[in-house]
């Protein structure tokens, strides 16, 4: 326990280094668009008015360290500086757009974890027989689709064809929980790829572990199957799906540009998107440390999840 | 007596193979029965028939009844049925759950610990419940094989089989095994002890089955089978074991099989033996000084070395009980632990701590053998590729002339050049074992460090490998061995012994010298043999 918490200490310090560097590669990054960056984000309105203005929200003329410093400081109080376009706080723009975004991670990652792991471990079960060989070769199908195909896809046959569901979120106020037909398809979608990819997964090491000495072991002296499956071999095939899911955390949260925008989901993809087309660097610059921040944190976590269960491994950071 | 497990006419067939051919035998309560046999003889395959257990795709033919509580089973390698990411009690706790489930709920957790607690005491874990909270890889061999003992006895077994269960292990350990072992018979479970340690054989056995190539030679009540083998295979077993004065010291595997086979035994005259040098203290340079040699794993010292010496020409065997710091010297010595401090003088020049900061020429001129052979070669490479690149990258031969001496050396080894140039899996352990050790001499190198190279080995390949190295001490002068061992017949090869124990030397001096007059309980054990007749009976 204590060499866990040792663990979660030093991955914690290492994360802190981490988002460190995430704002300063977002910062860097930003400092290294061509020419002045007024003049590139003035792009189509090149008027000297505007640039000058530009020029001024955004400090250019101060050193970069100085600006680094300000907006660093920024940061650490929750402000993120103000938009370009609309003048408006960044933080209201992230704000509007996490709702949205979260609503959908979250019921995402409710429906992700039971559906792959039961089909994970009903496959690793029955390996060999029909029933594993029905679920991998639908799993495998399933993730060759990407999801703007799988998309187009169901909107054609359930919002089209059949007029099931509504094709997409516009016109939900507020939160999207207060109209969940609209919430289905993007959902689904959202979880077919992950499903997939987690459920084989989890199968082959299921697989590997029930093959073990130790789960023989286990058998021998009367211990039962369903027993044997989720206790003895499941943290055995823990450690690697528990870093998968961080990936697909990750890539839930940081807005899922796709799926927002096929489905007019008003999250933090479509601010994003939203951001690029406007060439609104602030926005921009406040969505990337977010995600970063975030990405950091999800893969924290994962790795102490996956820490607990390779306990042999001295250190996975 | 009525047997808790029987087998009868037992017949197992798998893959064309015929494992085991007719047959039976009686586990009674409290007694002991043990298959003796080589490996290949079919001990394993009888013994996982007593679990129900039975190669996939096995025809198998004959009758097995087993105890009502069931069989347990106590493997070779007992961390193999601990599962590494569970707590070590989880499987125990499974079990205790088990027993307790005819009970009223409230009345189980007071039963389940007072079943667990007994569990451990019996199988010699006194205060166990604290080891059940660690992960098994931070358990001591030992522990893991009681914990292993202890999920039988929860588990109510009648009968328990222990598969090699001394192999690999110092004198001292192997006597604590058998003290625990009879401990288990005397509380009335049959024991099937698969072995080919014949010391623990006869101090525990009852009855004893000669296993040879699946059928069962010879059989009886233990005494019987000491006093008057019946089977030529016997007669040669114990032949051969009595051969260093006909008492019970450990000894490895004789092989009946392989003996059998060849027309002549070997003698006693074939085996290596120490030069019969009197000025061992005298001649040759030190190659290799090490002084004030100081060495951790994170706080604890695990290494206490003021000086020590290893000479031109000599062998200096390192022995001591398993943790006593012998495989820590040999990976100071070969750069591969960097903690410690102290200085390594190759020659009489600083040897630096890491690998990584050491010369090719310091590379080639310490080289080290692992253990674990296997693991020490890429397994998609062709050995004899490997070995030759040994000369090739650290002395910058051609590929042509390392192929060529890799090929002399492999066959001064006894390995010819069509297996050699298969891959690492074709190969036994103790062939890989010994292209290990012809990669390590291809660098030319002025210290060899061998960690425990014959442990794995039979008999007949340990004396061929021990005759090998005494016979590249005489032909090359500048070189020096260093054996870390725990084998009393290994260490026999020495010039000089070194005996470790908690990380520091107890003694050191001339082999002869070392033997004559143990200070300390593992050389007793190691030199004497009046002491380990002593040992556990029954």
């Amino acid at each position: 326990m204590n060499a866990l918490g040792a663990f979660a200490l030093r991955r914690l310090l290492l994360g802190l280094g981490q988002t460190a560097a995430v704002v300063l590669l977002v910062f860097a990054l930003t400092e290294a668009l061509p020419g002045d960056a007024a003049v590139a984000l003035a792009g189509d309105q090149p008027d000297p008015a505007r640039i000058a203005a530009i020029r001024e929200a955004m400090h250019l003329d101060r050193p970069a360290h100085e600006r680094l410093l300000d907006w660093a400081g920024g940061l650490l109080h929750g402000d993120l500086g103000t938009s370009l376009v609309s003048g408006r706080p960044v933080t209201s723009y992230l704000s509007g757009g996490f709702g949205p975004t979260l609503q959908l991670a979250a019921l995402t990652l409710a429906l992700l974890l039971p559906l792959a792991l039961g089909l994970g471990v009903l496959a690793a079960a029955r390996a060999g027989g029909w029933v594993d060989r029905l679920v991998s070769a639908l799993t495998l199908g399933v993730y060759a689709v990407p999801e703007f195909a799988l998309g187009v896809l169901l909107i054609s046959l359930f919002a089209l064809h059949w007029d099931l569901l509504p094709p997409t979120a516009v016109g939900t106020s507020g939160s999207l929980l207060d109209d969940p037909a609209a919430l289905v398809l993007p959902v689904v979608v959202l979880l077919s790829r992950p499903v997939c990819s987690l459920a084989r997964l989890i199968r082959a090491g299921m697989i590997e572990a029930l093959d073990s000495p130790y789960a023989a072991q286990a058998a021998r002296y009367g211990v039962s199957g369903t027993r044997i499956r989720w206790a003895h071999a499941l943290p055995h095939a823990v450690a690697p799906a528990v870093q998968q899911l961080a990936r697909t955390v990750d890539w839930l949260l940081c807005g899922v540009i796709v799926v927002e925008a096929l489905f007019v989901i008003p999250g933090l993809g479509t601010v994003l998107v939203a951001a690029v087309a406007e060439r609104d660097l602030p926005v921009l610059q406040g969505l990337a440390v977010v995600f970063g921040v975030l990405t950091v944190l999800v893969n924290l976590a994962a790795d102490v999840v996956a820490h607990r269960f390779t306990p042999r491994t001295e250190a996975a950071a | 007596m009525e047997a808790v497990a029987e087998i009868s006419e037992l017949r197992v067939e798998a893959g064309g193979r015929l494992l085991v051919d007719g047959v039976s035998l009686r586990a009674l309560p409290g007694r002991v029965t043990a298959l003796v046999g080589p490996s290949g003889s079919g001990k394993t395959t009888t013994g996982r028939a007593l679990l129900g257990e039975f190669p996939p795709g096995a025809r198998v033919t004959g009758r097995l009844r087993t105890a009502p509580g069931g069989v347990g089973y106590v493997p070779q390698d007992p961390a193999s049925v601990l599962n590494p990411a569970r707590r070590a009690g989880a499987l125990l706790h499974d079990i205790a759950r088990l027993r307790v489930r005819h009970l009223p709920r409230p009345a189980r957790a007071e039963a389940l610990r007072r079943h667990l607690e007994e569990a451990l005491e019996q199988a010699q874990l006194p205060d166990g419940t604290a080891l059940l909270r660690r992960y098994p890889h931070q358990l001591s061999g030992g522990q893991q094989q009681r914990l292993v003992l202890a999920q039988a006895l929860l588990a109510g077994a009648g009968a328990v089989v222990a598969d090699e269960p001394t192999t690999g292990l110092d004198v001292l350990t192997r006597r604590a095994v058998a003290d625990r072992l009879a401990a288990v018979a005397a509380q009335g479970i049959a024991l099937v002890l698969l072995s080919h340690d014949l010391e623990l054989v006869r101090a525990l056995a009852d009855e004893v089955l000669i296993l040879h190539q699946g059928r069962v030679v010879e059989s009886g009540p233990a005494p019987r089978l000491w006093t008057a083998p019946r089977s030529p295979v016997t007669r040669q077993l114990l032949g051969t074991a009595g051969e260093k004065g006909g008492d019970t010291s450990y000894e490895p595997e004789p092989e009946p099989g392989t003996a059998a086979v060849r027309p002549a035994p070997p003698a006693t005259g074939d085996r290596p033996t120490p030069r019969g040098r009197l000025d061992v203290e005298g001649p040759g340079p030190a190659v290799l000084s090490i002084r004030e040699l100081v060495a951790r794993h994170g706080r604890t010292t695990s290494l206490r070395m003021p000086e020590l010496d290893v000479r031109a020409g000599e062998c200096l065997a390192v022995v001591g009980p398993s943790g006593s710091g012998k495989t820590t010297l040999g990976r100071c010595l070969a750069g591969l632990h960097r903690d410690h401090t102290g200085r390594l003088l190759l020659g009489g020049t600083p040897l630096p701590r890491s690998l990584r900061r050491r010369s090719t020429a310091q590379l080639a001129q310490v080289q080290y053998v692992f253990q674990d052979a296997r693991a020490a070669f890429v397994a998609t490479w062709p050995v004899l590729d490997q070995v030759a690149r040994t000369a090739v990258r650290l002395r910058g031969a051609d590929r042509a002339a390392a192929t060529r001496e890799a090929l002399t050396v492999l066959a001064a080894l006894g390995l010819p050049p069509e297996t050699v140039r298969r891959l690492p899996a074709a190969l036994s352990g103790g062939e890989l074992q010994r292209a290990a050790l012809a990669r390590g001499l291809l660098a030319h190198p002025r210290v060899l460090v061998c960690d425990e190279i014959t442990s794995g080995l039979d008999r007949a390949s340990r004396d061929t490998l021990l005759a090998f190295l005494r016979a590249r001490l005489d032909q090359d002068p500048g070189l020096a061995l260093l054996l870390i061992t725990h084998d009393r017949d290994t260490a026999a090869l020495a010039d000089r012994l070194a005996v470790l124990d908690d990380g520091e030397i107890l003694q050191q001096g001339p082999a002869a010298e070392v033997l004559d007059r143990p200070a300390h309980a593992f050389t007793r054990a190691l030199a004497g043999r009046a002491a380990s007749r002593a040992a556990p009976a029954g």
